[in-house]
C-alpha cells in the first residue's frame, strides 16, 4: 500500500443536481466525499419554488384549490383533500356522503398512483430497468380513470369545498372494478421483478439506517416513519372524512433500512386496495355537492387540518381573517420535512447507497418546493 | 379525566407559569405566550405528565401587521393530544429561540421561517435561506412585501372581418 494511500485520500467535494438522473426533479445536493465513503450532505432546495403560500394570499379560497394540484403532482386528489378538507373544518360544512366516498376512492387510487411511480424510479436508481417498466404500464390505468371523469390525467382538480366536481359515470364503475381484480396480481409481479430480486436486497438491505429515535426527533412522517417502527397512520390517528369505517391495517416494518422502506409501500398498495373494494361496495346515491354560498366566507378563525399523503403528512394551516380570501395559508409539506433525515441515513455510507436511500425518502419536489 | 381533561388542566398550568392566554379553536387548544418564553413552555409541553405533545408537526410564521407569530402545531404519536403553541414576536425585529435543540426536525422549518419573514432564531446550527437564493433582499410573506406587477397581455386573437 502506498504512503499516500494510508493517509487517506483528498476530500471532494461533488454536486448532484438539479438536472441529476437520480435526483426526482430538481433537487441538489452537495456532497462531501473522502474516497467513496460521504462525510456530509448539505441539500439545496428551491429551483420549483412557485410560492404558493403567496399567491394564496391573494386568491378566493375557490381559485386556490387548482394550485394545491402541483403540490405533490404524482397524487393531487391527497393535496384537494387536505386543503377543502380544512376549509370546511374552519367553515362547519357537512359534505354529502357520496361525495366523501368518493373522496377516499379518489385518494386511495392516488395512492396506489404514486407508490407506483415510487417502485419505478426507486428501481432505476439502482439500474433496475425492467422494473420500471411494470408500474408505469399499470399507472396508466389509474390515469385512464382520473381522465374518464375529470379530463385530466395529473392534475385532477377533483374536490371542491363542499364535495365533488364531478359525478363518475358508469364506465368508470366498470373500469375501477377490473382494476382493483386485476391489481393483487401485479403487486405480485412487481414485488417478484424488483424487491425479491437478490441483487435488489443485497443493495437494499442494512443501508441507510434510521432508528425510530432519530425518526420522531427529526419530525418524520409517513411511510418513512413506519418503516423505522412507528405504527403511526394519520387515517387511524385522526381519521379524517370517514375513514374511520373503514377496515385496514396500517403496516408497519423494524428494519429501518432502505429496503424496508422499500416493502412498506407494497404492503400499503394492498391496503389501498382493500379500501377501495368496501369504498365501492359502500358507497350510497346522492348529490356530490353540499349547498354551500357562491361566495366562500370562513369565518374568523384558524384551523390545521393533516391528511396521511403518500410521502408523508400533509397539512394545511388556514388563517381566515373573515374577508374571502385567507390571510394565511401555510403549507406542511411531508417530503419537505422527510428530507431532513438525509444526512442521519446518508453519512457514512458509500455513495451508491446514497442515492438508494435518497430514493426511499421518496421526495416529490413539487411538494418540496412549494 | 378524559384525555382532553388532563391536557387542558397541563397546559393550564403551564399559561400561569409562563403567563400566556389558553383558548380553543375549532379543535385545538391554543396557547398564546410571549416571545421569551418559547424554549421553557416548549420544553414542558413535550414532557406533559400523561399527555405529552412530543411531536412537533410544523413551525409556521404568520405576519399579523401589529406584530409576527411563530405557530407551533405539536401532537404525540402515542396519543389524541393536540397542542398549539404561538409565540409572539417584535416585527421591526423578530428575534426568538430556536428549538432545533429539542427537536432536530425543526432545522428546516425554522429555515423556512427565516426565509419568508426574517424571523432570527438564535442558536439555530444553520439559519440561511432555503428556498430563495441568497442574496435574495425582503421576505416574501411579509404583508408589506411588494411582489412585482403582473404583465397582462391580451393574448386573443382579434378577427377582423376582411380576413
Amino acid at each position: 500500500m502506498s504512503e499516500m494511500y494510508q493517509e487517506g485520500t483528498e476530500e471532494l467535494l461533488l454536486n448532484m443536481g438539479p438536472q441529476h438522473p437520480s435526483m426526482h426533479g430538481v433537487f441538489r445536493m452537495i456532497v462531501r466525499l473522502q474516497g467513496e465513503t460521504v462525510t456530509g450532505i448539505e441539500p439545496k432546495i428551491g429551483y420549483l419554488h412557485r410560492g404558493l403560500e403567496k399567491l394564496a394570499e391573494s386568491r378566493t379560497y375557490t381559485q386556490f384549490i387548482p394550485y394545491t394540484d402541483r403540490l405533490d403532482y404524482l397524487a393531487s386528489p391527497h393535496n384537494n383533500m387536505a386543503y377543502v378538507q380544512a376549509v370546511e373544518k374552519l367553515m362547519g360544512v357537512e359534505v354529502p356522503e357520496r361525495a366523501e366516498y368518493l373522496r377516499i376512492i379518489f385518494a386511495e387510487l392516488a395512492r396506489f398512483a404514486s407508490h407506483q411511480v415510487f417502485i419505478a424510479s426507486a428501481a432505476l436508481d439502482i439500474a433496475g430497468w425492467t422494473a420500471w417498466g411494470y408500474p408505469f404500464r399499470d399507472r396508466e390505468r389509474i390515469l385512464d380513470l382520473f381522465e374518464m371523469t375529470s379530463g385530466s390525467r395529473l392534475t385532477v382538480n377533483a374536490m371542491r369545498i363542499g364535495g365533488m366536481s364531478f359525478d363518475p359515470t358508469p364506465e368508470f364503475w366498470a373500469a375501477l372494478e377490473s382494476f382493483v381484480d386485476d391489481m393483487p396480481e401485479k403487486i405480485e409481479e412487481y414485488y417478484n421483478i424488483y424487491l425479491g430480486n437478490e441483487i435488489t436486497q443485497g443493495r437494499l438491505k442494512n443501508v441507510g439506517i434510521l432508528s425510530k429515535e432519530a425518526a420522531e426527533n427529526l419530525c418524520i412522517t409517513g411511510p418513512a416513519l413506519r418503516a423505522s417502527g412507528v405504527q403511526y397512520d394519520v387515517r387511524k390517528a385522526e381519521p379524517y372524512g370517514i375513514y374511520d369505517r373503514f377496515d385496514f391495517d396500517v403496516p408497519v416494518l423494524y428494519g429501518c433500512d432502505s429496503f424496508d422502506r422499500n416493502m412498506i409501500r407494497f404492503l400499503e398498495m394492498n391496503e389501498s386496495l382493500k379500501i377501495i373494494r368496501q369504498a365501492m361496495r359502500d358507497i350510497p346515491e346522492g348529490p356530490v355537492m353540499a349547498k354551500v354560498p357562491k361566495i366562500i366566507k370562513p369565518p374568523v378563525g384558524e384551523v390545521y387540518h393533516r391528511v396521511e399523503n403518500p410521502k408523508g403528512e400533509l397539512g394545511f394551516y388556514i388563517v381566515s381573517n373573515g374577508t374571502p380570501k385567507p390571510e394565511r395559508v401555510k403549507i406542511r409539506a411531508g417530503a419537505f420535512v422527510n428530507l431532513q433525515c438525509l444526512e442521519e441515513i446518508g453519512v457514512g455510507t458509500y455513495i451508491q447507497d446514497l442515492i438508494c436511500s435518497f430514493a426511499s425518502l421518496d421526495a416529490v419536489l413539487g411538494e418540496v418546493d412549494k | 379525566m378524559g384525555n382532553n381533561d388532563v391536557l387542558r388542566k397541563r397546559v393550564d398550568e403551564l399559561a400561569a407559569r409562563v403567563n400566556g392566554k389558553v383558548e380553543e379553536m375549532i379543535d385545538t387548544l391554543v396557547l398564546t405566550v410571549q416571545g421569551a418564553y418559547i424554549t421553557e413552555t416548549l420544553t414542558a409541553a413535550k414532557n406533559f405528565a400523561d399527555v405529552p405533545c412530543d411531536f412537533l408537526h410544523d413551525i409556521a410564521g404568520v405576519d399579523k401587521v401589529t406584530h409576527i407569530e411563530v405557530v407551533y402545531q405539536m401532537t404525540s404519536l402515542r396519543g389524541p393530544q393536540k397542542l398549539r403553541v404561538k409565540a409572539i414576536v417584535d416585527r421591526e425585529k423578530p428575534v426568538i429561540d430556536s428549538v432545533t435543540r429539542i427537536w432536530a426536525g425543526a432545522n428546516f422549518m425554522e429555515r423556512e421561517a427565516y426565509d419568508m419573514f426574517g424571523i432570527q432564531f438564535t442558536g439555530h446550527p444553520n439559519l440561511k435561506r432555503i428556498y430563495m437564493w441568497d442574496d435574495f433582499e425582503g421576505f416574501p410573506l411579509r404583508k408589506d412585501y411588494v411582489t412585482e406587477p403582473v404583465e397582462v397581455r391580451n393574448t386573443m386573437r382579434v378577427r377582423r372581418d376582411d380576413e
